[in-house]
C-alpha cells in the first residue's frame, strides 16, 4: 500500500468541490489551515494499492501573493506534503483556466490537468483536442465530469503514475508557427525544457537572475520559478531571497502575464474547435435574472419561496419529532419513576437535558430545508448574479453587491457569512459588511420565531416570524446607509461601484454536492446540540434549580433567578422586563437556540414545541404578565442582539482585533435595544 | 479621445487597450485574462450602473468604478 498525497487546485466554480466530493463523499475533515480562517478539507480512499490523501485547496485565479487563499494554496504546493497536484479545469472556460495551469507548472511539482466538465463542453456543440493539449503543456491531461463521474479512477491513476516526476517531460512543441520563435537567437533550447517560453528578453533576464540566485542560494529548488517570482517583484519572494546585485530593474509583471495569455491564445487556436458557439441556456436565463427591471423583484420572489418553504414543509416534518420526542421523554419519565430515581437527578435528565437539546433538535426539519434552499442558488449558479442584481442598491449604501453575498449567506449561519466576507478586496467594505451581517437572522434565531409567534400570534404565526428577516433586512441596510454618510473617507475608487465577479454558466445543481453541503451542516447543528446546548441545559438547570440554600424547588429562590432580576431594570423599558426572560437572553450568548431550550428549563416545560408542551409555556408566560408584545419584542431583541460566541470568535480572527470585535458586540446590543425599545412602544400605542 | 468600457452599449464587441486601476486591482484583472488587445463583448448593462461583459468565454460582473477605468477601442 503506498501514500499519495493529492492538492486539488483550481478556479472557483471549475467544479473542484464537486470533482473533490465524488471521491470523498461525506467523509471528510473539515479544518482550517494553521493561522487563518480558510477552510481546509481533507479526505482519504483507497483505489487498487494505493491510499490516496486529497486535500481541496481555496479556489485562486493566480497564485500571486495578494490574497489569503492564494498565499495558502502557494505555500502549501511549495510544501513536501503534497505529491502530485490534480488542476481542475472548467473545459467550457478553457482560456481562462489555463492560466493557473501555466503557474502550476511553473511551480515544478507534478500537475496533472482534469479537464472537468466535458459534457458541457460536447453539449454545446465544441470539441477540444485532448491529445495536442497534453503535447503543449507537457502534463498528462484527463478529460472527466464530477457529475456523471466518468473519468475518476483514470484521473487517480495517472496521479499516481505521475508521482516523482519533478521536471516535466521534454516537450513536442513549437511556439507560434510565425517565423518569430524559429529565429530565435536565444543560447538555451528551453522549448524542449519547458512549456512556457517567454520572450528572448524575459528568458535572459530569468537566466541572469537564476545565476544569480543560485550563486547565492545553492541548493534553491526550481531556480527557474524563484527567478520569474522575483522578476515579478512577488513582495513574499523578493523579501524572502533578496540579490545582491540589482539585477532587476522594473517589475516584469505585466509583460509576463500577458506572454503567458499569448502562449494560451496559441493553445486555444490549436485544440479548441468551434470555439465561438454560445452557451444558449445561460444567455437565456441571464435574460430574465440579470433583466434591468425584473432581475430585483425576480431575486425577492426566490428568497420569499425559500422562506415560505422553510416554514411550510418544515413545520409539517416538524411534527412527527415532536412525536418522537414526547414518547421517548415520557418513556424515561416513566421508566426513572419505577426505578426510584432521586427527584432532583430525574429532574436533570428530564427537564434539563432532554428539553433542552431535544427541544432544539426538533427544529431539524426547518433548517434542513433553508441550508437546501441556500446549497441550491450557490450551486446552480445563481448566487453570483445576486451581487449584479443589488449592485445599484447596495451602491447606495457604500458598498459593492458583492457585499450582499454574506448577507445572503448570513440567512443560514453568521459564521460562514462572515469568512465569505473575505471575497471583499477592500479593507472598509470589509469591515462593514461584518458589522452588519450578524443581522441578518440566522437558522439559529429560527427556533425562537418560531415557537414564540407559534405561541402568541395563531394564524398569523408565518407573517410574525417572516417579518423578522424582513426587520434585520430593514436593520442591516439602515446601520450600513448611516455609517457611508458619516463615513468620511469614501471608497477608494470614485464614480460608481468597484464590483468584480466571475457569472459561472448555470447548471443544473448537483445533487451529490449539495447533500454534503447540508449533511456538513445539519453535523454541526447536531454537535452544537450535544455540546454546546447540553451543557447550556445543565447549567441553566444548575442555576435554576440551586439557591444560597442550596438544592430549591422553588425557582424564585435560585441563583438564576437573584442574577436575573439583577440586570432586569435593564430590560424593563423595552418590555423584556421579567428574570426569566433575561436570563435566557443572556444565555442565548453561548449560541441563540439556547434561547428556546432554557425557555424549556425554567418553565419546567419537557415537550416544548408540542401542543400540550405550548399551552403549558403559554400558561406561565401569561401568569407572569407576558403577552404578544412582549414576545415580539423578545423576538425582536433575540434577532438584533449579540451573536452566538461562535460568530464573535469568528469576527475577532477576521478582524485581527479584539476591539473591534468588542466595538461589533457592543453596537449590536445598542441596536438591539435601540429597535425594540422603538418596536415596543410603538406596540403599546395600539395594544 | 478614448473610449472607456462604460461607454460600451450593450451587445458591442471592444478591445482591450488598457486600465488606469490601482495596481492590484489591474493584476487581478490581467490574470483573469483582461491583457492588451483581448477582446470583450459587453453583454447587459444597467443605467449608471454595473455591466456584465464576456471576456476570454467568461462572464464578469463590473462595477462602474472600474469599467469607468477600462480603456477599449473598436474591435
Amino acid at each position: 500500500m503506498e501514500n499519495l498525497s493529492i492538492g486539488f487546485v483550481g478556479n472557483p466554480n471549475c467544479g473542484k468541490t464537486t470533482l473533490f466530493n465524488a471521491y470523498t463523499g461525506a467523509n471528510l475533515k473539515v479544518a482550517n489551515w494553521p493561522g487563518v480562517t480558510v477552510e481546509k478539507k481533507e479526505g482519504r480512499f483507497k483505489l487498487h494499492d494505493h491510499e490516496y490523501r486529497l486535500v481541496d485547496l481555496p479556489g485562486a485565479y493566480s497564485l500571486t501573493s495578494y490574497t489569503m487563499e492564494e498565499q495558502v494554496t502557494r505555500q502549501y504546493i511549495l510544501s513536501d506534503e503534497v505529491d502530485v497536484i490534480i488542476d481542475v479545469a472548467d473545459a467550457s472556460a478553457l482560456e481562462r483556466n489555463l492560466y493557473l495551469t501555466l503557474q502550476l507548472i511553473e511551480l515544478g511539482k507534478p500537475v496533472i490537468l482534469a479537464l472537468n466538465m466535458m459534457d458541457i463542453v460536447e453539449k454545446r456543440g465544441m470539441e477540444i483536442d485532448t491529445h495536442r493539449l497534453p503535447e503543449m503543456l507537457g502534463i498528462p491531461v484527463i478529460p472527466v465530469s464530477a457529475r456523471r463521474k466518468t473519468g475518476l479512477d483514470i484521473l487517480m491513476h495517472a496521479a499516481a503514475h505521475h508521482k516523482g516526476q519533478e521536471e516535466s517531460m521534454p516537450l513536442i512543441h513549437h511556439h507560434d508557427s510565425a517565423p518569430k520563435t524559429t529565429s530565435t537567437r536565444h543560447r538555451h533550447q528551453h522549448h524542449k525544457e519547458f512549456a512556457m517560453v517567454y520572450s528572448d528578453g524575459i528568458e535572459d533576464k530569468i537566466d541572469q537572475v537564476m545565476e544569480q540566485l543560485l550563486k547565492q542560494y545553492p541548493g534553491l529548488s526550481n531556480p527557474r520559478w524563484h527567478a520569474l517570482k522575483l522578476l515579478e517583484n512577488d513582495p513574499e519572494i523578493t523579501k524572502a531571497y533578496p540579490l545582491d546585485t540589482p539585477l532587476i530593474d522594473r517589475s516584469y509583471e505585466q509583460d509576463i502575464i500577458n506572454e503567458k495569455y499569448e502562449f494560451i491564445g496559441e493553445i486555444i487556436d490549436e485544440v479548441l474547435v468551434n470555439k465561438d458557439k454560445k452557451a444558449a441556456v445561460t444567455d437565456k436565463a441571464d435574460g430574465a435574472l440579470t433583466h434591468p427591471v425584473w432581475g430585483l423583484p425576480i431575486f425577492l420572489f426566490i428568497m420569499a419561496l425559500v422562506f415560505f418553504l422553510t416554514f411550510t414543509i418544515g413545520d409539517w416534518l416538524k411534527g412527527y419529532f415532536e412525536l418522537g420526542l414526547e414518547a421517548f421523554s415520557g418513556a424515561v419519565l416513566s421508566g426513572l419513576t419505577f426505578l426510584h430515581v432521586a427527584p432532583p437527578l430525574i429532574s436533570l435528565l428530564v427537564d434539563g437535558i432532554i428539553a433542552g437539546v431535544g427541544g432544539i433538535l426538533t427544529f431539524l426539519p426547518n433548517i434542513v430545508i433553508l441550508f437546501l434552499a441556500l446549497a441550491f442558488l450557490e450551486d446552480s449558479g445563481y448566487m453570483a448574479r445576486v451581487a449584479y442584481v443589488m449592485d445599484g442598491i447596495m451602491g447606495r449604501l457604500g458598498l459593492s453587491g458583492r457585499s450582499f453575498i454574506p448577507m445572503i449567506l448570513g440567512f443560514g449561519c453568521t459564521v460562514p457569512a462572515i469568512m465569505a466576507s473575505r471575497a471583499l478586496e477592500n479593507k472598509r467594505d470589509r469591515f462593514k459588511t461584518m458589522l452588519i451581517t450578524p443581522f441578518m437572522s440566522c437558522s439559529a434565531r429560527l427556533p425562537i420565531y418560531v415557537l414564540f409567534s407559534q405561541l402568541f400570534f395563531g394564524g398569523y404565526a408565518m407573517l410574525a416570524a417572516y417579518s423578522m428577516y424582513v426587520l434585520g433586512l430593514v436593520v442591516a441596510v439602515l446601520c450600513a446607509l448611516i455609517i457611508h454618510l458619516f463615513d468620511k473617507k469614501k471608497a477608494h475608487l470614485t464614480g460608481g461601484s468597484a464590483l468584480l465577479i466571475e457569472l459561472p454558466e448555470y447548471k443544473a445543481p448537483s445533487a451529490h454536492t449539495i447533500f454534503i453541503y447540508v449533511w456538513e451542516k445539519v453535523k454541526d447543528y447536531l454537535t452544537k446540540a450535544g455540546t454546546t446546548i447540553f451543557i447550556a441545559s445543565i447549567f441553566m438547570w444548575f442555576l435554576l434549580n440551586f439557591g444560597p440554600q442550596g438544592y430549591s424547588a422553588d425557582m424564585s429562590q435560585t441563583f438564576g433567578s437573584k442574577l436575573g432580576q439583577f440586570i432586569v431594570p435593564f430590560f424593563a423599558p423595552i418590555g423584556l422586563g421579567f428574570w426569566q426572560i433575561v436570563v435566557a437572553l443572556i444565555a442565548g450568548i453561548s449560541a441563540k437556540e439556547v434561547v428556546v431550550s432554557s425557555c424549556a428549563v425554567l418553565f419546567s416545560v419537557s415537550n416544548l414545541t408540542s401542543p400540550t408542551g405550548m399551552a403549558a409555556l403559554t400558561g406561565a408566560l401569561s401568569s407572569i404578565g407576558f403577552g404578544p408584545l412582549n414576545a415580539y419584542a423578545l423576538m425582536t431583541f433575540s434577532l438584533l442582539y449579540v451573536p452566538c460566541a461562535a460568530t464573535l470568535a469568528t469576527i475577532k480572527k477576521e478582524s485581527e482585533s479584539w476591539a473591534w470585535t468588542g466595538f461589533s458586540a457592543l453596537f449590536q446590543i445598542a441596536v438591539a435595544w435601540g429597535v425594540t425599545f422603538v418596536v415596543y412602544h410603538l406596540g403599546l400605542l395600539f395594544v | 479621445m478614448e473610449k472607456t468600457l462604460q461607454e460600451g452599449a450593450p451587445g458591442s464587441l471592444l478591445k482591450v487597450r488598457g486600465a488606469r486601476l490601482p495596481l492590484e486591482l489591474e493584476r487581478r484583472l490581467q490574470a483573469l485574462g483582461m491583457t492588451p488587445g483581448c477582446p470583450i463583448r459587453v453583454l447587459r448593462k444597467k443605467k449608471h450602473g454595473a455591466m456584465i461583459v464576456k471576456l476570454r468565454g467568461s462572464r464578469f460582473a463590473l462595477g462602474s468604478a472600474i469599467a469607468s477605468r477600462i480603456i477599449v477601442e473598436e474591435a
